[in-house]
């Protein structure tokens, strides 16, 4: 390190250092990125407590009724379809909260049929982008939903 | 040559008040702390049930149709929407679902004259009381009408179909300017279409055209 000249300003010695501290901020760019967590894409605690109170088997024999009731339910709960396909069993709606406009709930909802007369429903909500973790929410929807499929009473 | 050296400076900054910049630096961290410390936000607990005005909306949504081809009446629906004005987006035949849009300006008579009014009467209090108190609000500017249409067997009437849609718009506002600061463009809000008169004026025409069509079987 050249010794500073008489001619040039004398750098203190707080400034050379907060210098050098700089430079070696700067250094760390050159450093290898962190690698991503291998359990990037795995599921969280909380994602794997939440997927039993996402899913309820119901005694239908008929899929296609099955998404039938469903569609009713989001729409008697003011829900808009956004996406609806049969052959997959998905249905995607979505709702805002009136009268202020800035909560958004959207719902993923899959029908799949699982062993003799039953069907498994998937519902998986969202609020502003969050996925929603109260047992309540969705307990509300598969007893809105249930009444849906059932109205007949049978 | 400088007129301030190292240690003139130096004592220019000491002449802060010392008393106040350690606590005042750590209120400010305080403070900056508490941002971390707030309670997640949580979902409210009544989403997904029913409420009272639910029967009501049904009630204007819903049309029974006595056909039992489901696939003309939804053809017939998205022909209904096409006279409309809309562009049909989304489709499953099985389920009877269709989902359109259109879009539209947005500017109204109401809006624009009360913008009007506040930016003059803003101004002529910048006029007589100084700086730029100058006010321009923005107006709505553009908007995306939407519909969502389903069409199902009714399982209360055997042979008949229940359409029920459901009409609603995104709106865009302009710029505007309040003093120096500018508003940017873009702001959007979301309504929902209550107006029992559209709907009517939807489910008139696909009656129309259904009716027109099982006339000619």
């Amino acid at each position: 390190m050249p010794a500073a000249s008489a001619r040039t300003s004398p750098l203190s010695s707080a400034r050379r250092s907060l210098l050098l501290f700089a430079a070696l901020i700067g250094l760390g760019a050159c450093a290898r990125p962190p690698a991503p967590p291998e359990d990037l894409l795995a599921p969280t605690e909380e994602q794997m407590r939440i997927r039993n109170l996402q899913t309820r088997v119901f005694d239908v024999s008929d899929r296609q009724l099955a998404m039938r009731g469903v569609i009713t339910a989001l729409q008697d709960l003011g829900f808009i379809i956004e996406r609806a396909n049969e052959p997959l069993g998905l249905v995607t709606a979505a709702r805002f909260a009136e009268p202020r406009y800035f909560d958004v709930v959207g719902i993923s909802v899959t029908v799949r049929p699982r062993g003799a007369g039953q069907v498994a429903i998937r519902a998986n909500a969202i609020f502003n982008n969050e996925p929603i973790t109260e047992p309540e929410v969705y307990q509300n929807f598969f007893a809105t939903l249930e009444r849906s499929l059932f109205i007949e009473g049978n | 040559m400088p007129t301030t050296t190292p240690s003139s400076r130096q004592r220019r900054a000491n002449a802060r008040p010392r008393a106040l910049r350690g606590p005042g630096l750590l209120l400010g961290a305080a403070l900056f702390a508490t941002g971390c410390a707030t309670a997640p936000r949580t979902t409210p607990r009544e989403l997904f049930q029913l409420a009272p005005e639910s029967a009501a909306h049904k009630a204007t949504q819903t049309r029974h149709f006595e056909t039992r081809d489901s696939d003309e009446l939804l053809s017939a629906s998205a022909a209904v929407l096409q006279d409309l004005g809309f562009q049909v987006t989304e489709s499953d035949r099985d389920l009877g679902f269709l989902r359109a849009a259109k879009e539209r300006s947005a500017r109204e008579y109401g809006q624009e004259i009360r913008r009007g009014i506040v930016a003059f009467l803003t101004t002529l209090l910048s006029a007589f009381g100084g700086g730029n108190a100058v006010v321009v609000l923005p107006v709505d500017l553009h908007q995306q009408i939407n519909a969502s249409l389903i069409a199902q067997p009714s399982r209360e009437r055997e042979g008949s179909h229940e359409v029920r849609i459901v009409f609603y718009r995104l709106v865009w506002k302009g710029d505007g300017s309040s003093g120096d600061t500018r508003i940017p463009p873009g702001e959007q809000r979301m309504l929902m279409i209550r107006d029992a008169e559209i709907y009517q004026r939807f489910f008139g025409r696909l009656q129309k055209s259904v009716f027109l069509e099982s006339e000619k079987l």
